[in-house]
Formats: C-alpha cells, structure tokens, sequence
C-alpha cells in the first residue's frame, strides 16, 4: 500500500541509493503529508538511515529527486533539521553542551559570524525545552547516553525549523529521555512541524506515529498508522529479505556494474 | 657555546630575532592546522604530505635551477596536496584502508624525493648547498628573507583558521550535520587540506620532512590534557608549537652543528610526557591519587563495618573493640590496621579507650548506613536480577562503597524499605 497526499511536505520520485555501488534503496516512491509523526520502520539493513540521509541530500543518489514542499532540497535547507544517530559522532570531542546546541544556529549565521543575543536566547531555550539547562556547561565527554540524545534534540530545535529528521532518537535511552523525547514530538507535532523518525522498537509504533513507512530495501507500504500497521505489512516488511534483491545487489557490487545505464 | 647562548638572548643580531620570532610562528602554525587533523583523527596524513613535500621541492629546483623559495613552496605545495589525492583515491577506489594508503603513499613519495635529492647533490649545483635541510630541517641558518615569507605564510594560515574556526569545528565534530545545515563541506575540507600543506611546508623549515608530523600532533596531544574546550586547547597547542619551535632554534644557534627538528621533538616530547604525568584530573598522577583515595575509602568503610557487624553478633554496641577481634572481621596486616584505625579517629568516626577502639555517633551512623546499604544492594540483585543469595556478597562488598544518597533512596523505596536481606540479616534504618 502506498498511500499518496495532495500537496505533500516531502516527495520522493523513483529513489535508488548505493554505497559503494550495492544497492541498499530500490525506486522508491512515496510522499508525505505535513503536520504529522512519520516513523520510518523496517529490520536491520533495511535502508531506513539511507533513505532519511538521501532526503537531506547527504548521500549521492543512484537514481530520483526529492522535493521539499514542491521546491528542491538546497532553497529549503533551513528548514530541516536533523538529528543524527548517538553514536555517529565522537563524544570526546573538547565541546561543551551549550556549544554543541550552539551548532545548530551556524546554518542561518553563515560564515564569518558569530553568535549574536537572539542566538544565544534560542539555545537557552532549546536546552530548557529538553530538560538540560543546568549541563550547559558541562563537557560533551561526561554525559550519560539519554544526556548526549537530549543535547542533539536541543541542538535540533535550536534550528528552528519546520521538518525534523531524526535516526534513532530512542536507542539506548533511558526513561526520562523517552518521555521527553515524546513530550517535544507531541509539541511539535501540535505546532504542525513535520517529524520523521527512524524508529525500531515495534511495541510503541502504534503509540508514537500518526503515519508510517515500512521498508525494506524497497517501500513496503506508506500510509497512515491505522492503514499501513497491519500484520501482512508488518510480515512482508520483516519476513525475510528478499533473496533475490540482495543476491542482485551483491552481484553488481562484485562485477562494478553502473546501477543505471 | 655560553657565549653564543649568551648572544642569543642579547638579540642584538637582527637575525636572531627574526629567527627566533620565525620559529615561534612556524610551531604555532604547524601546531593549530594539526590540532584539526588530530581531532578528525587524521594525524597521519600530515606525515604523509611532509614526505610528500620533498620530492615537489627537489623538481622545483631542478626545474628552475635556483633555490627560489617561491618556486620551491610552490613545488611543494603541488606534491603535497597530490598525496592527498592520491590517498582520498586508493581509500576510495580500493579495498585498502587509510592506513595502509598512507604508508604506501607516503614512502613512495619519499623514494622520489629522496632519489631526486641525490641526484641534485651529485650534479654540482653550486645553489644547492642547503636543500638537503629540508630533511631534518635547520631553523637557526634560516636568512631574514626566508623567515619572513615562511612567517608570513603561517600567519595568513592563522587567520584562515580564525576565520573559519567555526566552520572547522562543525565539520570536525559532526561532518553530516554539518552537511544537513548547508554548509560547504567539501570546500571546507578542501580549505583545511591546503592549510595542512602549507602549515606543513613552512613548519618544515623548523624540524624538517622527517619530524614534521610531531610538530603537528604533539602540540594537541599535551594540550587536550589541559582543556575541554576547543578554542583553549587551540591557544595551548600554538603556545606549546611555538616554544618548541623557537627552543630548537635556540638549540642549533649555540651548538650549529645539531640539527634543528629532532631537539624541536624533544622538546614537545616533554611537553607531553609532562601533560600525561601532571595534568590535573586526566594526568596519571591524579589518577593514581584518585585510586589511592579510593582504596583508603574502601578500607576505611570496610573497617566502619567490621564495628558494627560485631556489634550486631554480640550485641555489643557501645563497647569497645581490639584490633585481633577486628582483624577476625576483615583481614587486614596489623601495620595496614592501625593506619586504618588512626585514620578513622582523625575523621571523627572512632574514639580510643583502654580496650582498643568504639564508633562515635557519627561513626555508628555511617557504619550502620554502610551495612544497610550492603544488605540492600544484595536483595536489590537476589530479587530483580534472579541471582542466587550465595552469589551476591562479592559483589554488594563493591557497590555498597559506591551508592550515593539519591539511589539509596530509590533502592529503599524500590525494595519497600525491607526488614531483612537475603541472608536474613536484619537492616539497620536510622
């Protein structure tokens, strides 16, 4: 099932990812309403950060365009906002928490500027919506995990933007961080921002997300929760791979064939 | 020597201050580019353009003839950043990883450079006495006018790092965010990788080709251990970078014939031995004091405990207690004891009578929070971890030295402020 919406927040048109020439995302279709919970849920290597990486345009594509409320990503990249998984970065890295949060107001400075009152403001508050304004000051290296997730989402909403991409926010976290986590999707999603997530706990999918995209080295299914959460989506998204799919891509890594001709 | 050390410090000789100044900007330059290699955990590239480097600066001069340092930086400004190509494109078009790419590169470059190197010396070129400083660099015979091209060179990289600090630092820490944002990634890295050739062309002029990566590492690598933020680690690293470079001037100024880089490294050496053994909290010192502490307190706490666990099988609370019927407890040398004991009397948590030694209130206190605590923690894994009663002592004799009052708390109330462990000991509330 592949539900489409009329003026989409996100479309993607036929996108095909590789690294290193395997291919990871076959042609995928599907667009995305705005104003809602997405949750992107598929197994392990099913291509979820693949396709949210593609959307930001940090990842070269095989194949398709992507279009961001009808125009191309570059005029609208101040307004995503990304949260990349925990562990993707070297938490020794000599930074405080107020710097880090800080980060997400480089995109609108620009270079050579440096941050002003209403920058500064931003990130207080965002640090203040997350719960961590009293480690503002601490060193990055001595946060707990759910610390260092509550540092990226501030440094997201530091942002200030209308679509967050986020991957994993609730890997290894622990109570309060989730429940926090929860509390800001469910303002955000009450000021109509857009939320797309990488989630893979199935227990709480039901719970969380108002939309989903099951994936599976394809699109499975994309459709509202009550529509696309269905058991037979759920057993074809996680049954198995396809065999066939992987033996291919295998293949073409092997003979360093062009995905396209 | 003493009184060329001597005129060194008069700096009556021009020279020697330009020099002295050179070296100062060179190490300091050197040391703020590699502080961004370091963290981006790709130190050793610097050692592969610095071998890069002498191969571009050797056909420069075979081309032109001359030892022109325009000609010469712009040969190796060539060479070295088409090492890092060269690198970028094995680790990408192969199956060879960055380590192995970098030491293919950097010996092959090496190889050419050292092959065109002698084939200079033997062709009787009157102008090349002196390239073959280059190798081990030879800050102190440097000429006012190279000082101040290779000077100026290492301030304009500065500036670029100022500049773009905020940039650099994004894409250190976090390279895709940095992406998602709309920064220019790829012309940033491309910024950095020429500002690490050029840090490395001029940095050689103070430890030469060989050494160079040192004086791009090491001045991070003592600094990291001073700060937590970036831009302090930055200023310590130029400081450490510019002290060294100018003391291997110094060095070779009043013994000529000592090469220049290796006392440069020796002297960063120090800084880094000194940076790992005292620095405060990550140095090894404080470490071992740490753990010193940590033992004492563990001694301490146990002993607090012997008290009352035999109070508690003699009901003998008020009385006093001999250090033989302590050591039955916990077997401790009488030596190790004794300390112990006096230790514990110092703090406030024994008094000393005839028969031996008795807790003070305080100490009853502590030591009764102490057993609680043990008792607790054993019940909190015997009932919410499924392990068996006769498996859980060993480890509540460790955590019991380490629970703070916020999770004694929760374990209390988690557990329902139990009456009795799982060895149906009794636990003492206050």
């Amino acid at each position: 099932m592949n539900r489409q919406v009329e003026n989409p927040i996100i479309e993607i048109h036929d996108l095909s990812v590789a690294y290193e020439r395997k291919p990871v995302l076959w042609d995928v279709d599907l667009s995305l309403p705005e104003g809602q919970l997405i949750g992107i849920i598929g197994p392990n290597g099913a291509g979820k950060s693949t396709l949210l990486k593609a959307i930001m345009g940090l990842l070269p594509l095989n194949s398709g365009y992507i279009q961001i409320n009808g125009k191309p990503l570059e005029e609208m990249r101040h307004k995503i906002s990304y949260v990349p998984q925990r562990e993707s970065v070297d938490w020794d890295f000599p930074t405080s928490v107020y710097e880090v949060v800080m980060m997400g107001r480089y995109g609108q400075l620009g270079l050579f500027k440096r941050p002003k009152k209403a920058d500064k403001d931003i990130v207080m508050d965002s640090l203040r919506k997350v719960g961590m304004e009293e480690f503002k000051d601490r060193q990055i290296s001595q946060l707990s995990g759910g610390q260092q997730q509550r540092v990226f989402l501030a440094r997201a909403l530091a942002q200030q933007a209308d679509i967050y991409f986020m991957d994993e926010p609730f890997a290894g976290v622990d109570a309060a961080t989730e429940k926090a986590i929860i509390k800001l999707l469910g303002e955000m999603s009450a000021q109509n921002k857009t939320v797309i997530v990488v989630h893979h706990d199935l227990q709480s999918v039901a719970k969380y997300f108002d939309w989903i995209i099951l994936l599976n080295m394809r699109l499975v299914a994309s459709g509202p929760i009550n529509e696309a959460f269905t058991p037979e989506l759920l057993q074809e998204t996680y049954g198995g791979k396809l065999t066939l799919l992987t033996e291919i891509s295998d293949l073409i890594q092997k003979h360093r064939f062009p995905n396209r001709e | 020597m003493w009184e060329n050390a001597l005129s060194f410090f008069d700096f009556d000789d021009a020279n020697v201050i330009y020099v002295s100044l050179g070296t100062i900007i060179l190490g300091a330059g050197a040391a703020v580019v590699g502080a961004f290699t370091f963290f981006r955990k790709k130190a050793l590239i610097g050692d592969a353009i610095a071998h890069a480097i002498l191969p571009g600066v050797c056909l420069a001069f075979i081309l032109s003839g001359t030892k022109n340092y325009f000609l010469l930086i712009t040969g190796a400004f060539f060479t070295g950043w088409l090492s890092i190509i060269a690198v970028d494109y094995i680790v990408k078009k192969s199956k060879i990883k960055e380590d192995t790419a970098i030491g293919l590169i950097l010996s092959v470059f090496f190889g050419v450079g050292i092959m065109l190197l002698t084939y200079i010396q033997q062709s009787g070129n009157a102008a090349q006495t002196g390239l073959d400083s280059f190798l081990f660099g030879k800050a102190a015979s440097m000429l006012v006018q190279d000082v101040i091209v290779f000077s100026v060179i290492s301030i304009i990289v500065m500036i670029m790092i100022f500049l773009f600090y905020k940039e650099l630092k994004l894409i250190t820490y976090d390279k895709d965010f940095a992406q998602s944002v709309g920064l220019p990634v790829k012309w940033i890295e491309f910024l950095l990788s020429s500002l690490t050739v050029l840090a490395v062309v001029t940095g050689i002029q103070a430890v030469g080709v060989v050494l160079m990566a040192a004086l791009l590492i090491t001045p991070t690598a003592a600094a990291k251990y001073w700060s937590g933020s970036l831009s302090i680690i930055l200023i310590l690293a130029a400081a450490i970078g510019g002290f060294s470079g100018v003391s291997g001037a110094f060095i070779s100024y009043i013994a000529p014939n000592m090469p220049t880089g290796p006392w440069v490294v020796m002297v960063l050496s120090a800084f880094a031995i000194i940076s790992i053994m005292f620095a405060p909290r990550k140095g090894y010192i404080s470490r071992l004091w740490q753990q010193l502490k940590n033992r004492r307190q563990i001694q301490d706490e146990n002993i607090l405990k012997a008290f009352h666990q035999i109070a508690e099988s003699e009901n003998s609370f008020d009385e006093s207690k001999s250090i033989e019927k302590l050591r039955e407890k916990r077997y401790y040398t009488i030596r190790l004891m004794k300390r112990i004991l006096v230790r514990l009397k110092r703090n406030g948590y024994l008094k000393r009578s005839k028969e031996g030694y008795y807790l003070s209130d305080y100490g009853q206190r502590k030591a009764a929070r102490l057993v609680k605590l043990h008792r607790l923690w054993e019940l909190y894994l015997t009932e919410y971890l499924r392990i068996a009663p006769d498996h859980v002592h060993e480890d509540a004799d460790t955590i019991e030295h380490l629970i703070t009052p916020e999770l004694e708390k929760k374990l209390e109330e988690k557990l329902g402020y139990p009456e009795v462990d799982p060895h149906n000991s009794k636990i003492p509330y206050d």
